[in-house]
């Protein structure tokens, strides 16, 4: 089963709305179809339209609603009895306003750039997109001055706004409404101007940081390098001392020397 | 080891002291190096809608060109990634074609400037991205420069590591590799909340301010001078023999000698290297691939978004703890004269992972072939430099790794994009696992059979230098006593030897 929205005209104020609600009955017995809404919010005329049908075959029935698109109710009903009112067949047709998607993060922005809020619903087609600002509880729609605000979407399905130049004050919630036959649909998207020294000082912090720690190695490195040679200095003197007697010894002691070192190079 | 008998004098690596210290900075470069590139690609889809809406569309064109590229059912998916891979790959290309000038210019000027130098570069590059108002402009500053500092960041924290340890060496290695996955895991979330925080503009600022944290882990490089008593000594004895041997060399330089002093080329005549290239472009071929569609794979299977995210924090987690506990395995008395084979081995378990992954169908299974991957990967990654250094020697090793990582730049950005190029022709991503696994298992059988023919061949090269130092050793005193006062002189350095060779 299902519905098909009929056409419209654009742009009247209160457009009436064609519904067509196609029920397709697969059964092969004799039936009878009722239409009735169950959560109708008038009570007269009742929508109600019984038919009866004696064939064996595909049957479908149309029922068309005619009125006003903020009094179609939510829900309709089918309700299919047998012809001996022995059986019985329910469908629901539910109408609901499409939902629409933002972006649930905020959207971070700096001053003197340009940003760019989408709004976008799948497989719908509203007839019309406003976008609101709020600050606080007020929502101002937002005026299309030609050198702020630049409103555009690719598709009918999605919309854009386009902020160039922001400021501070630009930051905060933003509403994208769209305007269907059945009722409105709304998103809220939060913009967040931030200006350039907020990311900076943390940057400059840890720019310092390192500059600290390298200065810190490398004189500290300096420093023990000072010490070593010192302490280097004073062993070569002893070592030299020691050259000194070693050559005094003369060659015998290099022979044993000598085994020594082949050993160990082994 | 195979002796380098045209190389300088090795300085005896201290093998512990301040050595610890230069591991905690490699740790930190390598962090840098293979996190950064990995971890930044997160906000990239994000980027390009902010980019692709506010700014000019021109800059899409070139990507729209390879988009177009992969025609079939996953165009978006492998358009993102390959954008992604694009940036990802102006790092990886300037960190792999760049690779050799930062071996030349650590050979000239040593790690530590170099580190410097690339951290200031990583820092700039980025402030400079921060200002960027295009996808072009992205790619050159952070794609090339930043990349570029990556580079200089990544090669000479593997030499240093070379130049202090050489008995403890796999086990240095493996710790200062463990830095990339502990900074991933760390960086991903962290940049996440920047970008929340500060949007991108404000995150590539502070990235920025990081990346000079790595001037930091270059200070903490100190160089490896000669030993103050050696030269002393050495210019008391030795003055009239050092002073005639560079005026020979000097005159017979010529210019591939020249060209050989900064980068050397004579390493492509090095059969242990040879094997070492030939084998690696092989695996690197299959190697990044599974990671890469590993999230998409798990989505494919129905698992949600979270899950399959998590699958990866897995695999860097196990990652994390693999590398420094096969670093020290790898360090034991057994393995150390074999790593070559432990090194195949790692890689064929890691390919025989990659044929087993079809198998996993639910996610515990997958969670699973996560752990073993993230095993293998490790194990890999933690020696893989390891018997690079093991092959080459330490002194040559800086030039090594700069022509490895230039020849391999191929197979890293060929490999992925050919593995989507194969889901989206064959529909599934079982057939991409399977031929993965293929690829590496291939590569390990290739270099478990070279290097038994390379350890064969050299243990009879040894065999025969012995015998000729034999027939020296019975040669007149004199030239002998020269060298023993060297080595009397020259503190600790006998007992290096000694321990060098029972090692091997």
């Amino acid at each position: 089963m299902r519905a098909l929205p009929g056409l419209l005209g654009a742009r009247a104020p209160m457009p009436r709305l064609l519904l067509l609600l196609q029920c397709l009955l697969a059964a092969a017995r004799p039936s009878s179809a009722d239409g009735s809404a169950p959560d109708s919010p008038f009570t007269s005329p009742p929508l109600r339209e019984e038919m009866m049908a004696n064939n064996f075959s595909l049957e479908s029935r149309n029922i068309s609603l005619n009125g006003s698109p903020s009094l179609i109710a939510n829900k309709w009903e089918v309700i299919l009895v047998s012809f001996e009112r022995k059986k019985e067949r329910r469908g629901t047709f539910n109408f609901k306003v499409p939902e629409l998607h933002g972006k649930n993060k905020p959207l971070i922005s700096y001053v003197g750039d340009s940003t760019v809020l989408t709004c976008k619903c799948q497989n719908c087609f509203p007839f019309k997109w406003t976008w609101y600002s709020s600050n606080g509880s007020v929502k101002v729609p937002v005026g299309v001055q030609m050198n702020k605000y630049v409103i555009n979407g690719t598709y009918a399905n999605e919309t854009k706004l386009k902020i160039i130049q922001l400021l501070e004050e630009d930051g905060g919630s933003y509403w994208c409404h769209a305007l269907f036959q059945l009722g409105e649909s709304e998103e809220h998207i939060e913009l967040v101007v931030l200006s350039y020294l907020v990311p900076l000082k943390p940057f400059l912090a840890i720019v310092a940081e390192v500059v600290l720690l390298v200065a810190t190695i490398l004189l500290c490195e300096k420093y023990t390098q000072k010490k070593k040679k010192h302490s280097d200095e004073g062993k070569e003197f002893e070592q030299i001392e020691q050259l000194k007697s070693d050559d005094s010894n003369g060659i015998e002691n290099n022979v044993p020397r000598h085994r020594k070192n082949e050993s160990l190079g082994q | 080891m195979p002796p380098t008998p045209s190389a300088p004098p090795v300085h005896p690596p201290p093998d512990g002291g301040w050595g610890w210290i230069v591991v905690a900075a490699a740790f930190i470069s390598i962090g840098f190096s293979y996190a950064f590139p990995k971890a930044v690609t997160v906000f990239f889809k994000e980027i390009q809608q902010i980019f692709h809406t506010t700014y000019s569309e021109i800059a899409w064109i070139s990507s729209i060109m390879l988009a177009v590229m992969y025609a079939g059912g996953r165009i978006f998916e492998s358009f993102l990634i390959f954008t992604s891979l694009r940036i990802q790959c102006s790092f990886t290309q300037s960190g792999s074609f760049l690779g050799p000038v930062s071996s030349v210019l650590v050979n000239k000027y040593g790690s530590r400037p170099v580190v410097i130098a690339g951290g200031l570069l990583c820092c700039l590059g980025m402030v400079l991205a921060s200002f960027s108002s295009s996808v072009v402009q992205l790619y050159l500053t952070m794609g090339f420069i930043t990349g570029l500092g990556l580079a200089f960041n990544l090669q000479p924290a593997l030499t240093i590591i070379g130049k202090y340890f050489y008995r403890k060496r796999p086990m240095a290695n493996g710790l200062a590799m463990a830095g990339s996955p502990v900074f991933l895991s760390s960086l991903a979330p962290f940049n996440q909340y920047l970008f929340n925080t500060f949007g991108w503009k404000g995150s590539f600022l502070i990235l920025g301010s990081l990346l000079l944290n790595a001037c930091v882990a270059g200070s903490l490089m100190r160089p490896l001078g000669p030993n103050q008593t050696t030269s002393k000594s050495k210019s008391k004895t030795g003055k009239t023999e050092d002073d005639s041997s560079p005026k020979k060399i000097k005159t017979k330089k010529s210019a591939w000698e020249k060209v050989n002093k900064y980068l050397d080329f004579s390493l492509f005549k090095h059969r242990g290297f040879l094997i070492y290239l030939s084998g690696n472009v092989i695996m690197f071929l299959g190697f990044f691939a599974p990671i890469i569609f590993l999230a998409p794979y798990a989505k494919d299977q129905g698992i949600d978004e979270y899950s399959a995210a998590f699958l990866l924090s897995v695999m860097a987690f196990v990652d994390m703890f693999a590398r420094p506990s096969v670093g020290l395995i790898a360090n034991s008395k057994y393995i150390r004269p074999r790593i070559q084979y432990f090194f195949s081995f790692a890689i064929m378990f890691n390919g025989v992972c990659h044929l087993l992954c079809p198998l996993a169908q639910d996610y515990t299974s997958l969670v699973l072939y996560a752990v073993f991957f993230g095993l293998g990967f490790g194990s890999v990654s933690s020696v893989l430099f390891e018997t690079l250094m093991d092959l080459v020697g330490a002194p040559r090793f800086s030039s090594a790794v700069g022509l490895v990582t230039i020849v391999e730049c191929g197979p890293v950005l060929l490999g992925p994009p050919l593995a989507g190029k194969l889901v989206d022709l064959t529909g599934e991503y079982k057939y991409m696992y399977m031929s993965c696994g293929a690829i590496v298992v291939a590569a390990s059988v290739w270099l478990l059979i070279g290097n038994a023919i390379n350890y064969r061949l050299l243990a009879k090269e040894r065999k025969e230098e012995n015998a000729r130092q034999k027939t020296r050793e019975s040669e007149p005193l004199s030239k002998s006593k020269y060298s023993e006062d060297v080595n009397v002189k020259v503190s600790n350095a006998q007992s290096v030897t000694s321990e060098r060779e029972t090692n091997i």
